[in-house]
């Protein structure tokens, strides 16, 4: 032992080559000694959930810096890597995201734009978000404004998956998810949208509930143009069912005695009540137009469009919103159509009976009382008179071969009255028109057959 | 101390050689050692740098630098001891006594 010490005073020379080595040795391992180190503390945490991870390494130490979403998620992270052969100190620069309280996370649509908004709970949830954003809503762009943040309710993704969903249901508006309460607002995209985001939201992941659905259906709409040009009636939008649609067709081909009905309606849930009750009297009112259109948007009835004449579009303007069930409006854009010019007496006759051979004046079974269906026509009767004003007219009253002569006789005289007062009305001068009623004695058409006696009940306008 | 021997083996075999060589010639040398004095100096001056590597007090590469530094020294050491008693122990079993 006491060799060893002397001996060593004379080691000494030894240390030269060997701090040449050791500068060699620390010159060309400290990079490769890093890299590995990184390199190894990097597959250290492959299995763990981090955002913003960075690793840097200085000689053996590890300054680790990431966004941790849990404390135990950010212990464990630190462990891992002071677990790494050869790591000698690790610069502990994690911390954990800011915890939001309340968890808002939100969904706005902006018809063609969809952004996502608040927070996520995970960098995983957040590409699952995105995902189902782009997959489930076709042709819209998808914005990511998600932050990450702890403190989401459980079940959390199962909910925005599904409010995801609704927002494909909407035109615009916006979802918002502020912990476990969701609010809606905005406008769905298709009639009946609206009822089907508020079935959905019966799905919601348990704990979570609905604070405010304000989403507004898309208006009911049913529009009816009568274009003169073409002699049609175009209808087109909803109807609330097959029964409605039925009788609306019906009521139309009835009212507009002259134009080819387009039928182009659909059957649509979300109908404002007492639909078929406000139509009906706004078809009517249409069929006196010369030219016009109806528009019935939610419980907002609006006709435009030319009368025949100053007093039909006094009446039209004074009478279609007495009909209406409670809480409909109604608009009226009536103008009067320029008075045609005049014309002989002849031409006045030839076009009576044009009108007259196209649709009759109805009247009630067996009375004198003019069903309102006829309106549209004696309007254009009235028209044609009013172009002739110096011409004398007989109102000849028809009936059918049923029954008694004397009572047909009496009813054929009270109907051409009945006519001749409604021309009054409209204020052409009473002494022009001398009614007339033949009963059964002049009929056009046999009858013994429905279609004839129909034919036989007429009004005729004869110029004298 | 593992990673190190297995990262930097050829330097620290290196080391051990370089001792072993030094202690070898040492026994037999002929020049001045360092005195009594000086070599309690650079003893304490050693377990100061141990101390401080042991305690990781300086960071960074300097820090990394220090132990390699001191793992090759401690490994020199081992060679010399190693050399100058194989050395001695050849003289003796050359020399009659």
């Amino acid at each position: 032992m006491h060799g060893l010490f002397k001996w060593s005073r004379k080691w000494w020379p030894g240390v030269v080559p060997l701090v040449v080595f050791w500068a060699i040795a620390a010159w060309t391992s400290t990079v490769p000694l890093e890299t590995d180190l990184a390199a190894r503390s990097t597959a250290a945490l492959k299995d763990t959930v981090l955002d913003k991870r960075r690793i840097a390494v200085a000689g053996r130490d590890v300054s680790f810096a990431a966004d941790a979403f849990s404390e135990d998620g950010r212990r464990g992270a630190v462990a891992s890597v002071e677990a790494v052969p050869g790591v000698r100190l690790v610069n502990d620069e994690t911390r954990l995201i800011p915890e939001a309280k309340p968890f808002v996370w939100s969904a706005e649509r902006d018809v063609v734009k969809v952004t996502l908004g608040g927070s996520a709970p995970l960098p995983a949830s957040k590409g699952k978000l995105l995902e189902a954003a782009r997959a489930g809503i076709g042709g819209v762009e998808v914005v990511d404004q998600m932050n990450l943040s702890r403190g989401a309710p459980p079940r959390f993704d199962n909910a925005a998956l599904l409010l995801i969903d609704q927002i494909g249901k909407l035109k615009d508006g916006k979802i918002t998810l502020s912990d476990t309460k969701v609010s809606l607002s905005g406008m769905a995209r298709d009639l009946g949208g609206r009822e089907a985001i508020a079935a959905a939201l019966k799905n919601l992941p348990e704990g979570f509930s609905v604070a405010a659905n304000e989403i507004k259906a898309p208006p009911y709409i049913f529009q009816a143009y009568k274009d003169p040009v073409a002699v049609t009636l175009t209808l087109t939008g909803y109807v609330p069912d097959n029964n409605v649609h039925a009788a609306l067709a019906t009521t139309a081909t009835r009212k507009f005695f002259s134009e080819k009905v387009v039928d182009n309606l659909k059957a649509s849930v979300g109908a404002p009540s007492g639909f078929a009750k406000a139509v009906m009297p706004a078809l009517g009112a249409l069929s006196r137009l010369s030219t016009g259109t109806l528009v019935v948007s939610d419980r907002e009835v609006k006709l435009s469009g030319d009368a025949f004449y100053d007093a039909a579009a006094a009446q039209i303007r004074a009478g279609l919103g007495k009909d209406f069930p409670q809480g409909w409006q109604f608009k009226a854009d009536i103008s009067v159509k320029p008075a045609a010019a005049p014309v002989d007496a002849t031409v006045c006759q030839q076009l009576f009976s044009e009108l007259l051979s196209k649709g009759r004046i109805r009247f009630e079974t067996g009375r004198a009382t003019i069903d309102p269906d006829s309106a549209g026509l004696l309007d254009r009767l009235i028209e044609t008179a009013l172009r002739c004003p110096t011409a004398n007219i007989e109102i000849a009253g028809h009936t059918d071969g049923d029954g008694e002569d004397s009572s047909n006789q009496a009813l054929s005289e009270k109907r051409a009255q009945a006519v001749i007062d409604y021309l009054v009305k409209a204020g052409l001068p009473a002494d022009r028109f001398t009614p007339m009623g033949y009963g059964s004695t002049q009929p056009v058409a046999s009858n013994d057959s429905d279609e004839g006696r129909a034919r036989n009940r007429r009004i005729d306008f004869v110029v004298r | 101390m593992a990673f190190l021997a297995t990262f930097h083996w050829g330097w620290l075999l290196a080391s051990l050689l370089l001792g072993l060589a030094m202690g070898w010639i040492a026994v037999v040398h002929r020049g001045k050692g360092v005195s009594k004095r000086t070599s309690r100096w650079l003893a304490v001056v050693a377990a100061a740098l141990v101390a401080v590597a042991v305690a990781r007090v300086i960071p960074g590469r300097p820090g990394y630098w220090l132990d390699l530094g001191l793992t090759m020294f401690a490994l020199y050491l081992a060679g010399c001891a190693a050399g100058s008693w194989l050395r001695d122990w050849a003289l003796s079993r050359s020399m009659p006594t």
